[in-house]
């Protein structure tokens, strides 16, 4: 017996649809990092509400990079909000579906914490969707994994 | 406006203007799963590996619009589309002997291999007018730098957009259907087309990255081409200066700009970062100077 991955998950989370648009999910982020818990990723749902992947800053981020940024060395004249503008611009077009990584990584409800644990240092993976065949039942993230692990060490003495 | 061809990257070799993020799938991924590669780092092609991560191949979005146009399935793993083997140069060659090996076999990148023949990054036109741009945005001759600029453009040696575009554009009805769309883009081998509405008023751009997202999202290719087209046109002026132009598609991302006269949607031309480096140019005759400069 044991703490599992169903007692320390999160059972309210946000999801998005594969087909919503990017700008959706940015929204989506920043709504519910306002909400209390700083959100930095969500999971992707297909049509039929299964998990079709994960998108998380990190992708978003990754698309609003410059692609010849490694040129622009110490170019100091460089008009940067003129250049988030623009590739603000090219989103409008891009679904939540083109930029998720599909091959989410993801656990049963019964694995020990200590198997989360596991899992998440291994893919360097900060979210792990807890999931019984192709119901999606909650999400682990690396916080709570912490906070329970270390939440029973005695308070440092001043 | 000539321009010395053997002056402009004479000394330079691939190191200096290679791109290091290798983006690479397994060859038996699907096409969908390209896309999406594609599109998140906003490149035009992925190499394909083994199991054993040995290249075995490139896929581009040209190959994956064929696909569109073929209406394969997006499952159908990439191998189907893929052009094989790759095309490599060495880290050590010559920018100028690269750009040659581009040139001679009509293909628009090539991979890098070290000395112990490992693959470690991969070279196309763009990274080469990158370092280009670099150069002379740093050199003491640049428009930027204030007084010289004065005797230098009276002296007629600085390059403008007119010197290096494609002086035809290709069109398509906004009402086009998107398989018209690709056989323009394959016939002339461009990477994008103009959209125009009634009276041939510029309306929009189609790209290829613009298509193969339409085949991600199941878009069917009867599709009219105002659907998917982005607008405004993204353009500049025939007159403008080169430099001007290559960092605004430098800084924006953007692989071309659509060339106007005065007005404009009197479009007369196109510019794309691969004419500039086709052209090996930088943006003016006095590069040699900049370059040294630079590196001292």
């Amino acid at each position: 017996m044991g703490t599992k991955a169903k007692d320390i998950m999160e059972k309210e989370f946000p999801t998005i649809c594969a087909a919503a648009r990017l700008t959706e999910a940015i929204e989506l982020i920043r709504k519910a990092g306002s909400k209390g818990r700083r959100v930095f990723g969500l999971m992707v749902v297909d049509g039929d509400n299964k998990l079709a992947g994960m998108i998380s800053m990190y992708d978003i981020l990754l698309y609003l990079r410059p692609k010849h940024i490694h040129i622009w060395g110490n170019m100091e004249d460089i008009d940067v909000e003129g250049v988030i503008t623009e590739a603000c611009r090219s989103i409008a077009s891009v679904q939540v579906g083109d930029l998720m990584s599909s091959e989410a990584v993801t656990i049963g409800p019964e694995a020990h914490i200590m198997m989360v644990l596991d899992v998440m240092i291994k893919k360097h993976i900060r979210r792990l969707p807890v999931v019984r065949g192709d119901e999606i039942l909650g999400i682990v993230y690396i916080s709570d994994l912490f906070n329970h692990l270390l939440g029973r060490l005695p308070e440092p003495e001043k | 406006m000539a321009v010395s061809e053997k002056r402009t990257l004479a000394g330079l070799d691939v190191r200096q203007a290679m791109r290091r993020q290798l983006v690479a799938l397994n060859v038996n991924s699907k096409i969908h799963q390209g896309i999406n590669t594609l599109i998140k780092y906003k490149v035009n092609a992925v190499l394909l590996t083994d199991d054993k991560g040995r290249p075995e191949g490139v896929v581009s979005k040209t190959d994956v619009m064929g696909a569109y146009y073929a209406q394969l399935p997006l499952d159908s793993p990439l191998s189907f589309i893929m052009n094989a083997p790759p095309h490599y140069c060495m880290i050590s060659d010559s920018l100028e002997d690269a750009l040659e090996q581009m040139r001679g076999l009509g293909i628009y990148r090539l991979y890098v291999k070290d000395r112990r023949r490992e693959v470690v990054g991969v070279l196309a036109y763009p990274d080469i007018v990158g370092l280009l741009y670099r150069f002379c945005h740093d050199c003491k001759f640049s428009r930027l730098a204030g007084s010289s600029i004065q005797k230098l453009a009276a002296n007629g040696n600085y390059l403008k957009v007119r010197d290096v575009m494609t002086a035809s554009v290709e069109v398509v009805d906004q009402g086009a259907e998107l398989s018209a769309v690709m056989e323009v883009l394959t016939a002339h081998r461009f990477g994008a087309v103009l959209v125009v509405a009634e009276g041939g008023r510029p309306a929009g751009v189609i790209s290829k990255t613009d298509l193969i997202l339409a085949y991600r999202h199941g878009l069917g290719q009867a599709e009219k081409a105002s659907v998917i087209m982005s607008s405004p046109v993204r353009s500049c002026r025939k007159d403008q200066w080169l430099e001007e132009a290559i960092r605004s598609m430098i800084l924006s991302d953007i692989h071309r700009l659509f060339v106007h006269e005065e007005r404009a949607d009197d479009i007369v031309g196109v510019l794309s970062l691969s004419d500039a480096a086709r052209a090996r140019s930088g943006s003016c005759q006095a590069c040699v100077s900049s370059r040294i400069n630079v590196e001292s």
